[in-house]
C-alpha cells in the first residue's frame, strides 16, 4: 500500500488497516485522510444532489411562468379587444349621441395675435351647420334624413314624467337651421331643463326640411349631355 | 440387416459368385461369413455400435474432436455472419442507418411566427393578432360503453352549448358519433372560452373523484380538446376593409394590403426539432432551436378617424341614393398620403364568409370610370399652361355645338352663354371647355397630342404607384386612335376612364403646385428590433408650373364660392374651398353600354393654402338628384370639415378673390 510491500496473511492485513498502536509515523495520519475523502466525496454528491434539484426547480419555475406570461397575454388580448371595441370610432359615436351630444361645426382659430378665424355656428339639434347658405345645411339635412337615431335615445334620457306632445310645438327651426333660429335646440344637450323640448323639435323640423330639399332645390331638368 | 448379427448362425463356407465382400477393407477376422445363400446382397458394412467380436470391451465412442471443430466451425461461421452483418450496419450503411433512426427519434416542431400588425398613422392598430382555439372533441371518449353514462354527449353538449354559443342539437350530434375520433365543435374561440371550458373540466373532476368507487363516473368533459392557434382580428369591423384586405385560413394574406405586404408583415417561422421516445421528449439529448421571426408591424397612412367619417358618409349617401357603390378618397396635398380610401359597401374582414362577393375587393381601385367634368380640370390646366388662354379670356358657349358627328349640348337648355374661361369650369359647360381645349393645337390631332400628354403627366391610364392588387390603370387612348367623337369628349371626361385614386391625385397636383406626388399607403415598418423604417419617399413629377396651379386653384374656388357655381354645396364656413362637380354617362359593367349616371366632387381646402384632397363618387344613383354637386357635394363637404378639424388646419383668413364669371358682350 505504501510501497513497502503487501502485508501477508488475513491477521496481518487487520492489523495493517487497524493499527492497535500507532505504529511508525508514516501511517499515523491515515485516518484524518480518509475522512476527508469521505467528506470531500459526500459534499461532492450532494452538492450534485442540490444542484440538479435547483436546475428542476428553475425549470419548474420557468414553465410556472410561461403558464402565467401565457395567461397574462390572453386577458391583455382580451381587455385590448375590449378597449378597441369601445375606441372604436362608430362605438363613439353612438355613445356621444346618447348622451345628447352633436357633431360640431367649423371650430374658429385663435391666433397669437388676438385674431380669430373661422365661422362657428350654433349647434342644431342635429350638429353645427357647416355652412349657412340659402340652403339648409347639407351635412345637418343628410344626418336628419338617414340617421333617426340621434334623436330617439336622448328622448329617455328626459324624465319620464314629462310627455312630449306637453312641450309646445317651435316651428323655429323648421326651414333653415341657421344660427338665429336654432338657440333652444342648440342648449339643448347641456341642460336638462329645455331637454324635453329639444325632442319634439327636432322631430318637426326633419320633416320640412327633407320637403324643401325636394321641393326647393328641384335639380334642373335632366341633360341630354352630362355635365356639371 | 439383422440377419448377419446374429452370431448363432451357423456360418457357411459356400459362397455364391465369389461376391465382393470385402469391400471395406476389413481384416477377415472381423468379417462376418454370415451371409445366407438366399439372402440378398448385404447392404455396405458400417461400424455398428455393437460388435459382436468386442461385447465384452468398453464401449468406443467417437473422438470428440471432430464434432468440437464442427461445432466451433459452425460457430464461427455464425459469428462471421454476424461480423459482417455487423460490419454492414455499422460501417458501410452506417449512414443510411442513422438517418432512418433520426427520422423516427427527431420531431421537429414548426414555431409560428407572429404576424405583424397593420396600424394607422397614429399607431392605433387597424389589424391584428391574438392567440384563439379550435374546439375540438373526441366522441369516442363519450361512448356510453366507456363512459358507463348513457347520455354523455346530451350532457356534455349541455354544458358546452351556452359557452361555445353553439346550438345544443348540432353538439349533441356531433358528439354523439362513437365510431368518431375527431370533432370540430367551434373554430376560433376566444382563450377566454377554452379556460372556461377547463375550469368546468377541473370541477367536473373533482366531483367525479369524489364519487363512491363503486359506481365512477367519469367526467364527461373527458374528450374536449383545444388547438391553439394565431387569429386575425380587425378592432374597427368593417372600417377600411378594403384597404386592409383579408387574410385566408391557412393565415396568408388574401387580400388588400394583407396580400400587397404579406412578406414583410407574415415574418419567417422558427423550428423546434427534439428527440423524443415513445411519444416522448428526451430531456437529455439535444435540441435544435431557430425561434421563430415575429413579422413587421406596418404603419400606414390612413386617419382612423378621418376614415371613419369618409366611410359613414358614403355608405349613407349610397344608401339614400339607391346607388351600386360609392368611394371618397382623402389625401394630403403635401406628401401624397392617403388619409382615408373608404367604400361603400365595405365588408367585415373578421367574417369573410358572412360577406357580399361585389362587397369584397377596392373599388375605389379597382373601378375604372368615366370621369365626367372633374376631369375638366385637366383640359383647363393644359389650356392655362400652354399659354393659349387666361382666366378672363371670354368664351362665348351657344347652345348646341357641332363637331364630328355629333351635336353636344350642356346639362342645361341654354341661351348663348358669355362666359370667361373661368366660367365655363365654374359652370361646368362641355360646349366652352371643347372650344377651349379645341386651341390647345393648330389642328385638332395636334390638340388632340397635347392634351394626351397633359393627361398622362397627370398620372391617367397609368399604375397609382400604390402597386394594389387588383388595381386598375384606367383606360386612356393613344390620341392618334381617339375616334371623332373621342377627341371631343375627352376634354370633358368622357372617353377615357381612370380609378377614384387616380382622379384624387389629379387635383392633388394641382393643390400641391402643379408637382404631383405619387399616392402612397404606406407610412413604413417597425421590425422585430423595434426599429421604425420609413418607407421610401414617392416619386415627384412636375406636371404644370406654378403659377397655372396657383390660377386653377382659384378656379375652383368660383365653382364652389359662386352663385353661379355647380356647387354651393360643398362650402365651408370660414374657409376657402375648390372644388369642380362631376356628372357623366357611366358605362353599365354588365352590358358595356351607357345607363345611369356617376355622380361625383372633387377638390381640395384651403384654396390658397392647400392641405387636403377629398375626391368622392357615387355609382348609379337610382333615388333622389344624380348630379355631383347635389350628391357628392354633400360628402365632401362633411369629410373635407372632419379632416380639417381632425388635422387642426387653421382658415387662411383671406379673402376670396372672385374671378369673373360671365362678361357682358361689347365691353
Amino acid at each position: 500500500m505504501r510501497g513497502q510491500g503487501r502485508p501477508r496473511g488475513a491477521p496481518k492485513r487487520l492489523s495493517a488497516l487497524f493499527p492497535a498502536t500507532p505504529a511508525a509515523p508514516g501511517t499515523a495520519a491515515r485516518t484524518p485522510f480518509v475522512l476527508l475523502i469521505v467528506v470531500l466525496l459526500g459534499s461532492g454528491l450532494i452538492t450534485l444532489l442540490l444542484l440538479n434539484s435547483a436546475l428542476n426547480q428553475g425549470s419548474f419555475e420557468l414553465s410556472r411562468l410561461e403558464k402565467k406570461t401565457d395567461e397574462l397575454t390572453d386577458e391583455q388580448q382580451a381587455l385590448q379587444q375590449e378597449v378597441d371595441g369601445y375606441s372604436a370610432p362608430g362605438a363613439l359615436e353612438r355613445r356621444a349621441r346618447r348622451l345628447g351630444m352633436v357633431p360640431g361645426g367649423a371650430p374658429a382659430f385663435l391666433l397669437p395675435d388676438g385674431t380669430v378665424r373661422g365661422k362657428p355656428g350654433v349647434a342644431g339639434a342635429d350638429g353645427a351647420p357647416l355652412s349657412s347658405s340659402a340652403e339648409p345645411s347639407a351635412a345637418a339635412l343628410l344626418r336628419a334624413t338617414t340617421a333617426g337615431g340621434p334623436a330617439a335615445p336622448r328622448v329617455p334620457a328626459t324624465p319620464p314624467v314629462v310627455p312630449p306632445s306637453v312641450a309646445p310645438p317651435v316651428p323655429a327651426g323648421s326651414g333653415t337651421l341657421g344660427p338665429q333660429s336654432t338657440p333652444a335646440a342648440g342648449a339643448a344637450p347641456g341642460h336638462p331643463a329645455p331637454a324635453p323640448a329639444a325632442s319634439p323639435v327636432s322631430a318637426p323640423a326633419r320633416v320640412p326640411a327633407s320637403t324643401a330639399r325636394s321641393s326647393g332645390s328641384a335639380p334642373a331638368p335632366a341633360p341630354t349631355t352630362p355635365g356639371r | 440387416m439383422t440377419e448377419p448379427r446374429d452370431p448363432r448362425r451357423v456360418p457357411r463356407p459356400a459362397r455364391r459368385g465369389g461376391q465382393p465382400q470385402n469391400r471395406t477393407g476389413r481384416p477377415p477376422a472381423a468379417r462376418r461369413p454370415a451371409q445366407r445363400p438366399g439372402a440378398p446382397r448385404p447392404a455396405a458394412r458400417r461400424p455398428g455400435p455393437a460388435r459382436p467380436g468386442s461385447g465384452p470391451q468398453a464401449l468406443r465412442l467417437g473422438s470428440p474432436r471432430p464434432r468440437l471443430r464442427l461445432v466451433s466451425l459452425g460457430l464461427t461461421l455464425i459469428m462471421l455472419v454476424f461480423v459482417v452483418r455487423l460490419f454492414q450496419v455499422q460501417a458501410v450503411d452506417a449512414g443510411a442507418f442513422a438517418a432512418r433512426a433520426n427520422e423516427n427519434r427527431y420531431v421537429p416542431v414548426k414555431l409560428a411566427a407572429e404576424r405583424g400588425d397593420l396600424t394607422d398613422r397614429n399607431g392605433v392598430a387597424l389589424a391584428t393578432s391574438v392567440d384563439a382555439y379550435d374546439i375540438t372533441a373526441d366522441p369516442s371518449l363519450l361512448a356510453p360503453a366507456k363512459t358507463k353514462i348513457p347520455d354523455a354527449p346530451q350532457r356534455a353538449a349541455a354544458l358546452l352549448a351556452p359557452i361555445l354559443h353553439v346550438d345544443k342539437a348540432a353538439l349533441t350530434e356531433k358528439l354523439d358519433r362513437p365510431g368518431s375520433r375527431y370533432e370540430l365543435l367551434a373554430r376560433q374561440q376566444a382563450p377566454q372560452v377554452w379556460k372556461r371550458i377547463k375550469d368546468l373540466r377541473k370541477t367536473l373532476d373533482a366531483r367525479a373523484a369524489a364519487a363512491p368507487k363503486s359506481a365512477p363516473r367519469p367526467d364527461v368533459l373527458v374528450g374536449i380538446f383545444a388547438d391553439k392557434h394565431s387569429k386575425r382580428v380587425y378592432p374597427n369591423k368593417d372600417l377600411a376593409s378594403g384597404v386592409l384586405g383579408f387574410v385566408n385560413s391557412l393565415g396568408k394574406g388574401g387580400g388588400g394590403l394583407e396580400a400587397r405586404l404579406d412578406k414583410q408583415l407574415a415574418g419567417k417561422d422558427g423550428k423546434l426539432v427534439y428527440a423524443q421516445s415513445g411519444g416522448r421528449r428526451v430531456p437529455t439529448a439535444a435540441t435544435q432551436e431557430h425561434p421563430a421571426v415575429p413579422g413587421a408591424d406596418m404603419e400606414l397612412t390612413l386617419d382612423r378617424d378621418i376614415q371613419w367619417a369618409a366611410q359613414q358618409a358614403i355608405t349613407e349617401q349610397v344608401a339614400k341614393s339607391g346607388a351600386d357603390r360609392g368611394y371618397v378618397v382623402v389625401q394630403d396635398t403635401r406628401t401624397g398620403e392617403i388619409l382615408a380610401l373608404a367604400n361603400a359597401p365595405a365588408f367585415d374582414p373578421n367574417d369573410i364568409a358572412g360577406a357580399a362577393p361585389e362587397a369584397l375587393g377596392n373599388a375605389a381601385l379597382s373601378d375604372a370610370f368615366e370621369p365626367g367634368s372633374t376631369s375638366k380640370l385637366m383640359s383647363m390646366a393644359a389650356v392655362l399652361e400652354e399659354g393659349v388662354a387666361t382666366p378672363s379670356t371670354r368664351v362665348t358657349v351657344p347652345n348646341r355645338l357641332h363637331r364630328g358627328d355629333r351635336l353636344f349640348a350642356d346639362d342645361v337648355d341654354h341661351e348663348t352663354w358669355h362666359l370667361t374661361l373661368n366660367g365655363v369650369l365654374a359652370k361646368s359647360s362641355n360646349i366652352g371647355t371643347i372650344l377651349a381645349a379645341g386651341q390647345l393645337g393648330r389642328t385638332q390631332p395636334e390638340a388632340n397630342r397635347v392634351l394626351y400628354s397633359y393627361l398622362r403627366k397627370f398620372g391617367i391610364g397609368r399604375p397609382t404607384g400604390l402597386d394594389f392588387p387588383g388595381e386598375t390603370d384606367g383606360i386612356l387612348a393613344q390620341p392618334q386612335a381617339w375616334n371623332t367623337s373621342q377627341q371631343y369628349t375627352i376634354p370633358f371626361g368622357q372617353g377615357l376612364s381612370l380609378n377614384a385614386v387616380q382622379a384624387a391625385s389629379v387635383y392633388s397636383t394641382i393643390a400641391n403646385g402643379g408637382e404631383r406626388i405619387a399616392p402612397t399607403l404606406v407610412r413604413g415598418s417597425t421590425g422585430p428590433d423595434g426599429r421604425f423604417a420609413p418607407a421610401p419617399k414617392p416619386a415627384r413629377t412636375r406636371v404644370v408650373s406654378q403659377k397655372t396651379a396657383r390660377t386653377l386653384a382659384t378656379m375652383l374656388e368660383s365653382v364652389v364660392d359662386d352663385e353661379e357655381g355647380t356647387g354651393a354645396k360643398a362650402k365651408i364656413d370660414g374657409y376657402r374651398v375648390g372644388g369642380k362637380t362631376g356628372t357623366s354617362n357611366r358605362v353599365d359593367p354588365k352590358t358595356g353600354r351607357y345607363h345611369g349616371y356617376t355622380a361625383s366632387f372633387a377638390g381640395f381646402a384651403p384654396a390658397d393654402k392647400p392641405r387636403i384632397t377629398v375626391y368622392c363618387a357615387v355609382q348609379n344613383p337610382t333615388k333622389g338628384s344624380y348630379f355631383g354637386g347635389q350628391v357628392c357635394g354633400p360628402i365632401y363637404q362633411q369629410v373635407m370639415a372632419f379632416a380639417l378639424k381632425t388635422l387642426q388646419v387653421p382658415p387662411t383668413g383671406a379673402k376670396p378673390p372672385r374671378l369673373p364669371v360671365t362678361f357682358r358682350p361689347g365691353q
